[in-house]
């Protein structure tokens, strides 16, 4: 890895545009030279059938050419392999790198210089950002000392907060630092109280930074310091989400979405794609040493863990954790609870960030092993909207020229098949999540919305678009003050309920 | 007569379905769709582990705990 220099955005912000135009326009000529040189024709007249002497249905037995079909089968299993073979040579590259120069983090550099030695065993310091959280933090504070394992300091990182936080968390007897002169929202208090806090710690010091409105499963903290114990290694534990217990149908949906991204991790064998900002635990030589390598291999500042211009930093963090060679999981232990968005226009918001946020962040890095694999998913991402428009775009044309609806056998085994696979991987969520999932229409809808949310975050970048929206929501939400206690009285009988589930 | 032929054929002739472009974008669209259930299946079927015993066990020289005795 060279040194980093100057981010040069506007290099690589019309690359994923330009990329997927190129598939597209190939798969044309590749299909019309087809069409030309085959002549193969796909409108067959359908049959007639005669139901109940009054109704007739027109069908059709055509189905694509085999060979079309292996062949479009080929390609899509091609792509992930590269995409999957990009990581994982990633990953190995890291893990078998002794290069203490630029992989810093990578495990044999950690394990070589703490050989032999035994530095104290694993200690945890749970930070949590707050501003105005005077009705979610007690709630918070309290699951984390009701955890098996419970953490060796809380300190509550308040920032500009003019209502209760502070008072709340002494109350309950955990330290709070205050952030001074802090105009960086949320990285920016955590820089403060991260500078203060690093220096003084050893090689099995770890912090976990976690949102003032999260609750973590039981057995989270006991798990990762396991894993901390058991792996000199090990640079980062990420929590994995699952949404809090919110009536309602976007609510639903959010759920299957991160319980499928839940069991994807899983079956990655808990590799990691982002280290939540929810809920993320760090081995404190790690966040050292992001810290040092700002403005040298890392962007940023100089002395600071969190980059403040980044839209999303936990994102930002795990790229650069990621590029100094850090090994990372998220054990299927360790679930944190975490918020859903009311309503579309939150949703929309949250989204546009993260997606803007994810996109600047590999802009800023460019095209590295590490990277690799997060451009192939834009990549993927891009393409898959493309081929959602394309089918809704092909189904109106056919209604409005079509003179007769047509059932066509094969499409329908299709379209069963992805109902099998949204069914199939929200199984053990619930019944509300199946029965959402074998609708189709609604997630198709909700995968629709995502594909704008995509577009307007690629059209924003492309014409460098500022990009200040959403922050204000996610750093200072505009709650209600009954319903923020209502959130929090809801939020604490959940941790108990899940504690009873744990216990029992 | 099927109640969705009155919403049929409203704003184009059917020989639009002929057309060079709509066969174009009809296989386009066959081909991504049959991609993409490929994948779905890809998601389906259960992930295999290699079982430790299959894995070989190979001692590491070194402990990765951060006790010093701890096991290899």
């Amino acid at each position: 890895m060279t040194s980093w220099r100057k981010p040069n955005n506007r290099k690589y912000q019309g690359l994923i545009g330009l990329l997927v135009l190129l598939t597209v326009i190939g798969a044309f000529i590749v299909i019309s030279y087809t069409l030309q040189t085959n002549d193969v024709t796909l409108t067959e007249p359908p049959e007639k059938l005669l139901v109940f002497d009054f109704f007739t249905l027109s069908y059709s037995w055509q189905a694509p050419p085999l060979f079309a079909v292996i062949a479009a089968i080929a390609t899509g299993l091609i792509v992930v392999v590269t995409f999957v073979g990009l990581e994982l040579g990633d990953a190995n590259l890291s893990r078998r790198s002794h290069d203490a120069i630029h992989k810093k983090l990578s495990p044999w550099v950690l394990m070589e210089s703490t050989q032999g030695v035994f530095n104290g065993e694993v200690t945890l310091t749970a930070l949590i950002p707050a501003h105005n959280e005077e009705a979610l933090i007690g709630a918070t504070i309290r699951s984390l000392m009701e955890q098996d394992r419970k953490p060796d300091r809380v300190i509550v990182v308040a920032d500009n907060c003019s209502d209760r936080t502070v008072a709340v968390a002494k109350s309950l007897g955990v330290e709070v630092f205050e952030s001074f002169k802090n105009l960086d929202k949320k990285a920016g208090a955590l820089n403060q109280a991260l500078e203060k806090l690093l220096p003084s710690m050893g090689e099995n010091d770890t912090v976990m930074i976690m949102d003032a409105d999260t609750v973590l499963r039981q057995g989270f903290l006991a798990s990762a310091i396991k894993h901390f114990t058991d792996d000199r290694g090990l640079s980062a534990i990420g929590g994995l989400f699952f949404g809090e217990d919110r009536p309602g149908l976007i609510a639903q949906i959010q759920k299957n979405e991160y319980t499928r991204y839940s069991r994807e991790i899983n079956r990655r064998k808990g590799r990691v794609f982002v280290l939540t900002g929810t809920a993320s635990i760090f081995r404190a030589r790690a966040l050292r040493t992001v810290a040092e390598e700002r403005e040298n291999l890392l962007p940023g500042v100089k002395g600071q863990v969190y980059d403040t211009h980044a839209l999303t930093e936990d994102n930002e963090l795990t790229l650069a954790l990621k590029s100094l060679g850090a090994l990372m999981m998220s054990p299927p232990e360790c679930m944190v609870e975490t918020e859903l968005m009311p309503s579309l226009r939150t949703l929309w918001r949250q989204r546009l960030r993260w997606e803007r946020g994810a996109m600047e962040n590999i802009a800023t890095y460019g095209i590295t092993s590490t990277t690799a694999r997060y451009w192939s998913q834009q990549l993927g991402l891009a393409y898959s909207v493309f081929a959602l428009w394309t089918y809704f775009l092909l189904i109106v044309l056919q209604i409005v020229s079509s003179d007769t609806w047509v059932w066509y056998p094969f499409w329908i085994l299709m379209g069963a098949v992805f109902i099998a696979e949204k069914v199939w991987t929200v199984r053990n969520a619930g019944w509300k999540a199946r029965l959402l999932s074998s609708t189709l229409v609604i997630e198709l809808l909700y995968d629709t919305f995502l594909g704008i949310v995509f577009a307007k975050g690629t059209i924003d970048m492309a014409f460098g678009r500022q990009a200040n929206w959403g922050d204000e929501q996610k750093h200072n939400p505009p709650r209600h003050s009954s319903k923020q206690h209502h959130a929090a009285k809801h939020r604490l009988n959940k941790h108990q309920t899940l504690e009873r589930e744990a216990k029992e | 007569m099927n109640y969705l032929d009155l919403f049929q054929g409203l704003l184009l002739p059917e020989s639009f379905m002929q057309s060079r472009f709509f066969v174009i974008l009809a296989t386009l669209v066959a081909l991504n769709t049959v991609i993409y259930a490929a994948l779905s299946i890809v998601h389906v079927i259960p992930k295999w582990f290699k079982p430790s015993w299959m894995r070989g066990h190979r001692p590491r020289g070194v402990t990765r705990s951060i006790y010093p005795d701890g096991p290899k």
